[in-house]
């Protein structure tokens, strides 16, 4: 089997931070939406570190942002247009049937072509749209008093307030699938060994 | 049936009532406030301190005029009691020097609360705050309707800044303007989300009377107007119906929510170290702190009409009134918990296919060419 070097060390990096921030985030973010039912931080803590944990997300983002589009690798989140309907059900038709039949998986990562459709798709509305769009709302309710005119400009505190718990529980939901889809590989931990070396195995 | 009754402040005038009895009676011959004007409306009346200081003497009227106590008749011997005639032989009428006033004649419940107060307490140390350091005196104003930044615009701003003592406390611009001081700082004194109706169009809070003609009622046909099933409360039901009512009218607006302290003299009872600090007394669905939730009206004559609402509309989008947890919108734990369920079922789902399919693949492994 041969090993191909597809997760450079400042993805990894960007990686791991981003996933532990975000399970401080959710776990935080569920302490504060429901203090009267958990209690294993106080409120005061929970905010404050949900507050701190928010901006290394950001600056985690910065730093993928950065890598992505300094090195060009940012192309490896637009799809191709022409093959993606097709690629896209092809590898649908692989989650839900084929990986049960043991067919090999119609996408071969390589560090060129790293996400198949599915992935693409689901990436680019993550990365650009709703982690952006969680920052800001965040950054808004850590300082609603600061933030007025902006808020207001969404359509008040309770709009922005929706979005960010919406988006909240999408990514809760999303990190359940996200962990899952990681078992998938060749062997249930072969992702995420990948994911700390750098090597995916081919 | 029982009906909404305008909480107006029927208690506190019956409780000041009786007190007005015993200050009518002096004063029926006592001397009127025109006879003190004469010297004090001149607004160079001045006296110079030993320390060189010019003091002002002068009382303004335009102002006394407006203040809780001239509406309500207290007149200037009221106050200053022990002027008790005036010799207009002397160049000052009356004792050049007179004892401070005592507020406490009239508002006996409050002096004695105010006694249970840090600040009160520091007179043990020589520094005197009288009733007037966050009431004033010639203008004091009734506090009903005062808004959260006018109650500590005039009160505590006057002497602290909170900036300096609330690190711990997240989101602090917010919760300056929307909590009273006082609802942490004097912990045992009942509070309420006082809702006022705000014009989005003129960006202004909308009085009393505009609202009620343009609903064409009056304060006690509101009640009738809008509780419809007469239960006492403006249930959330019909509180939209009344946001709808005014959207007809063509006003646009939310209702501006503020946590306030209830008129009520332990709300003077501000102490050291005392301070409610556990936020999820406030911040959780079963908080009592946003049980008693009232729509508050202010009329031109000075009155203050207010409605039980039920606390289901800080939840409703026509409240700007955010405390985290406590007024969430439970439809989104709801969305919530559809796409996290949805999310795991998946995954067990495939999952357990995987595991029941393993015997397949390995078939499919160990003969190739099946
Ligand atoms: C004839 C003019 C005149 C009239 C009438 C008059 N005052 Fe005065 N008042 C003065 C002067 C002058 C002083 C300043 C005394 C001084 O030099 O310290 C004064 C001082 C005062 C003070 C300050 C005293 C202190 O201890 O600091 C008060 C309070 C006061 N007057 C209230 C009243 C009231 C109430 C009335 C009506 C019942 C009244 N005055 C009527 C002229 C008047
Ligand atoms: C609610 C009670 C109250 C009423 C009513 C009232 N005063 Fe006073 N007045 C005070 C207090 C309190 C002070 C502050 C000094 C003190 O404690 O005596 C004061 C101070 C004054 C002073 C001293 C100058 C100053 O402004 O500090 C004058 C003069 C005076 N009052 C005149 C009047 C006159 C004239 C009227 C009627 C038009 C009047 N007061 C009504 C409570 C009152
Ligand atoms: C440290 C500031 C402060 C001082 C000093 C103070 N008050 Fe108050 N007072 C308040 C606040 C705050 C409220 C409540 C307003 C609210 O709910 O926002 C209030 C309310 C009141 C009310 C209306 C409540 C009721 O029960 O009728 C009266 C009357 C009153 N005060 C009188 C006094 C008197 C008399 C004194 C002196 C013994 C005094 N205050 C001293 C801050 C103060
Ligand atoms: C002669 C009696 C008397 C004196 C002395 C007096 N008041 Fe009052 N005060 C009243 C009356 C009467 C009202 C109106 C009460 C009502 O209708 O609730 C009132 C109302 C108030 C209110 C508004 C309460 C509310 O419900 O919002 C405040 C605040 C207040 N007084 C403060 C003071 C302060 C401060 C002093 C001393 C400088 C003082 N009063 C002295 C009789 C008095
Ligand atoms: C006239 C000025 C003045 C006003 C107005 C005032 N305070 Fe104070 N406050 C003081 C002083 C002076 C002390 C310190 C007393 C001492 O050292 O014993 C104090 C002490 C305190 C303390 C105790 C903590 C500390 O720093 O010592 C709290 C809490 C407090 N005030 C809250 C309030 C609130 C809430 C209000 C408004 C309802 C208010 N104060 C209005 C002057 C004021
Ligand atoms: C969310 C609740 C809350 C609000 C709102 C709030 N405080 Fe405090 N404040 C506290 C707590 C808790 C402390 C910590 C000291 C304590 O336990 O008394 C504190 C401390 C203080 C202190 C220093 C007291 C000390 O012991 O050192 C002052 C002064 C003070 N606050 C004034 C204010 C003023 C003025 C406002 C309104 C503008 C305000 N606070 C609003 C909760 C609050």
């Amino acid at each position: 089997m041969s090993k191909e070097y597809v997760h450079p060390a400042p993805v990894r990096v960007w990686h791991w931070i981003n996933a532990f921030a975000f399970v401080l985030l959710v776990i935080t973010g569920v302490q504060i939406r429901f203090a009267e039912l958990i209690n294993f931080l106080s409120l005061e803590d929970a905010v404050r570190l949900h507050n701190w944990v928010g901006f290394i997300v950001i600056a985690d983002y910065a730093l993928w942002y950065i890598y992505y589009f300094s090195t060009g690798k940012i192309r490896l989140y637009y799809p191709n247009l022409r093959t993606f309907a097709a690629d896209a059900i092809k590898q649908a038709k692989y989650y839900g049937c084929g990986i049960f039949k043991g067919e090999p998986n119609p996408h071969h990562m390589t560090a060129d072509n790293k996400f198949n459709a599915m992935q693409q798709k689901a990436y680019v509305m993550l990365m650009f749209i709703f982690l952006p769009a969680q920052i800001i709302t965040g950054i808004f309710l850590w300082q609603v008093k600061g933030f007025e005119n902006y808020i207001d400009m969404l359509g008040g505190i309770r709009i922005v307030d929706t979005i960010h718990v919406l988006i909240f529980y999408f990514f809760a939901a999303f990190m359940i699938a996200h962990t899952y889809l990681a078992t998938l590989g060749h062997t249930p931990l072969a992702h995420f060994k990948a994911m700390f070396t750098g090597y995916e195995d081919h | 049936m029982e009906k909404i009754k305008p909480l107006c402040l029927t208690a506190t005038v019956a409780s000041v009532a009786f007190l007005a009895c015993i200050w009518t009676a002096s004063s029926a011959l006592a001397i009127d406030n025109e006879t003190c004007l004469e010297c004090h409306s001149d607004d160079t009346l001045t006296r110079t301190e030993s320390t060189g200081m010019k003091d002002s003497l002068f009382v303004d009227l335009n102002k006394f005029k407006y203040s809780v106590h001239n509406v309500n008749g207290v007149a200037c011997v009221d106050c200053h009691a022990d002027i008790e005639e005036l010799d207009m032989d002397n160049e000052v009428p009356h004792a050049v020097s007179l004892a401070p006033v005592n507020c406490g004649n009239c508002h006996d419940e409050v002096a004695e609360a105010y006694q249970n107060s840090v600040h009160k307490k520091a007179s043990h140390k020589g520094v005197d705050i009288p009733c007037y350091a966050c009431h004033a005196y010639h203008d004091t104003t009734r506090l009903a309707m005062a808004t959260v930044s006018e109650r500590q615009n005039s009160f505590c701003l006057k002497c602290h800044d909170p900036y300096k003592a609330h690190d711990w406390l997240p989101a602090k611009e917010n919760h300056f303007a929307m909590v009273e001081c006082t609802v942490c700082h004097a912990p045992e004194v009942p509070r309420h989300v006082n809702l006022r109706f705000f014009d989005l169009v003129d960006s202004a809070f909308l009085k009393g009377d505009v609202i009620m003609r343009h609903l064409q009622t009056d304060p006690s046909g509101f009640t009738d107007l809008i509780d419809k099933d007469g239960d006492g409360t403006i249930s959330q039901q019909e509180f939209e119906d009344l946001v709808l009512m005014l959207r007809q009218k063509d006003i646009r607006g939310v209702f501006h929510g503020e946590l306030v302290a209830e008129i009520n003299p332990i709300v003077h009872q501000v102490n050291r170290g005392k301070a409610n600090r556990d936020c999820s007394q406030c911040h959780s669905v079963t908080s009592n702190f946003f049980q008693d939730v009232r729509m508050t009206f202010d009329m031109d004559d000075g009155s203050v009409s207010s409605y039980n609402v039920d606390r289901q509309v800080l939840q409703t989008y026509f409240v700007t009134f955010n405390a985290l947890g406590t007024t969430r919108v439970r439809l989104l734990d709801k969305i919530g918990i559809a796409l996290i369920a949805g999310g795991v079922a998946v995954v067990l789902l495939h999952l357990s296919v995987r595991l029941f399919t393993i015997p397949l693949r390995r078939k499919k492994l160990d003969h190739p060419e099946a």
